[in-house]
């Protein structure tokens, strides 16, 4: 092991942002990276390569990283930063994304710790080969609130509030019920939509993967209810987009298409 | 074996991250797969953590519309 100078080992650390096979460095010159205090640069793991940046480890600590991420501007900075050097060096070679902030505390941690998981980059490596990840989103229209049914106000008196018209209070009951089958309905309509669609695009996917549906912002009058990412093939992308087409054509709902994306959630365990 | 080029979306490496929404890109850069651990900030990958901020991140953009239907819905 090469023992680093302390102003190397001490202070700074070893940020990874991907692993690949015979990279392209020219693809991230000029890419600025975590840091303005050294450039991007590469890390020799034999047949691997990791695409790495030196930074100061007092910037990458836990507690930085805490603040970081409950700030959107900071947050957005750096998942940005990472994803130019990921995209731009996949851009140009079979590529494994890291997740955002992985550090080590010097090259030789790094070379030591990223040579352990070889096999676990060369399988995902093989999978990802000549794929990409495309995003697929569906939006329904919201569900009517009960507002949307309006009750009639009606002004009472004391004596009636306390005696109500016989039947009120089960015509109340039948409208409320009524209102919430419906919704289900809508509800239940809407997620045969997404599963439908998630059915259709996995037929050509490699792989796929369900995340989180979104919020979406108070103007939008729109409802995700799918958000899935699925591995598809170099050669079926032209075929998804089609798919997409006439699936939005057939449901009527809106479909996002986006990618193609470096296959970050195809290179885990899947 | 040949490699095909995966591309981004445009032509230069630059072009990547215009456009890409931000939501988007944290489901992915944050909540990747591979789980390789680090020396430093191992928290950062642990999953409450990851979905605190992204939590964090939708309610600021969304504080009205918090889920995705209000009374719960089946999501």
């Amino acid at each position: 092991m090469t023992e680093r100078g302390p102003e190397l080992s001490g202070v700074n650390a070893i940020y990874v942002f991907a692993v690949c096979r015979k990279p392209d460095l020219s693809a991230v010159v000029g890419l600025p990276g975590v840091t303005d205090q050294a450039s991007v640069s590469s890390l020799s793991l034999g047949a691997l390569t990791a695409i790495v940046q030196t930074v100061r480890a007092s910037d990458f600590t836990d507690e930085v990283w805490q603040a970081r991420l409950s700030d959107q501007r900071e947050l957005e900075r750096y998942a940005r930063a990472h994803h130019d050097v990921v995209a731009a060096v996949a851009a140009r070679c079979p590529t494994v994304p890291l997740p955002m902030a992985t550090l080590y505390h010097g090259e030789e941690r790094a070379r030591e710790a990223l040579a352990k998981e070889a096999d676990r980059f060369d399988a995902a490596l093989k999978r990802i080969a000549h794929h990409a990840e495309w995003g697929v989103k569906v939006f329904v229209p919201p569900c009517p609130q009960d507002e949307t049914v309006p009750t009639p106000v009606r002004h009472v008196t004391p004596t009636e509030r306390s005696r109500p018209a016989p039947g009120a209070g089960l015509a109340y009951l039948n409208r409320k019920r009524g209102a919430q089958e419906r919704r289900e309905r809508i509800q239940d309509e809407a997620l045969r939509t997404a599963e439908a669609v998630d059915t259709e695009v996995r037929g050509l996917a490699t792989a796929s993967r369900r995340l989180r549906p979104h919020a979406q912002p108070s103007g939008e009058h729109r409802v995700q209810v799918l958000n899935a990412t699925y591995l598809v093939s170099a050669r079926r992308a032209e075929e998804l987009a089609v798919l997409t087409r006439t699936l939005r054509e057939r449901t009527g709902v809106d479909i996002e298409l986006s990618g193609p994306w470096v296959p970050y959630s195809f290179v885990g365990e899947v | 074996m040949t490699h095909d080029v995966v591309p981004w979306d445009a032509p230069g490496p630059l072009s990547g991250p215009i456009g890409v929404p931000l939501v988007d890109l944290l489901d992915r850069v944050l909540a990747t797969g591979v789980v390789i651990s680090g020396d430093l900030v191992i928290a950062i990958a642990d999953v409450p953590l990851v979905r605190l901020s992204l939590h964090a991140l939708l309610s600021s953009v969304n504080e009205r519309v918090p889920a995705p239907w209000a009374d719960g819905g089946p999501l």
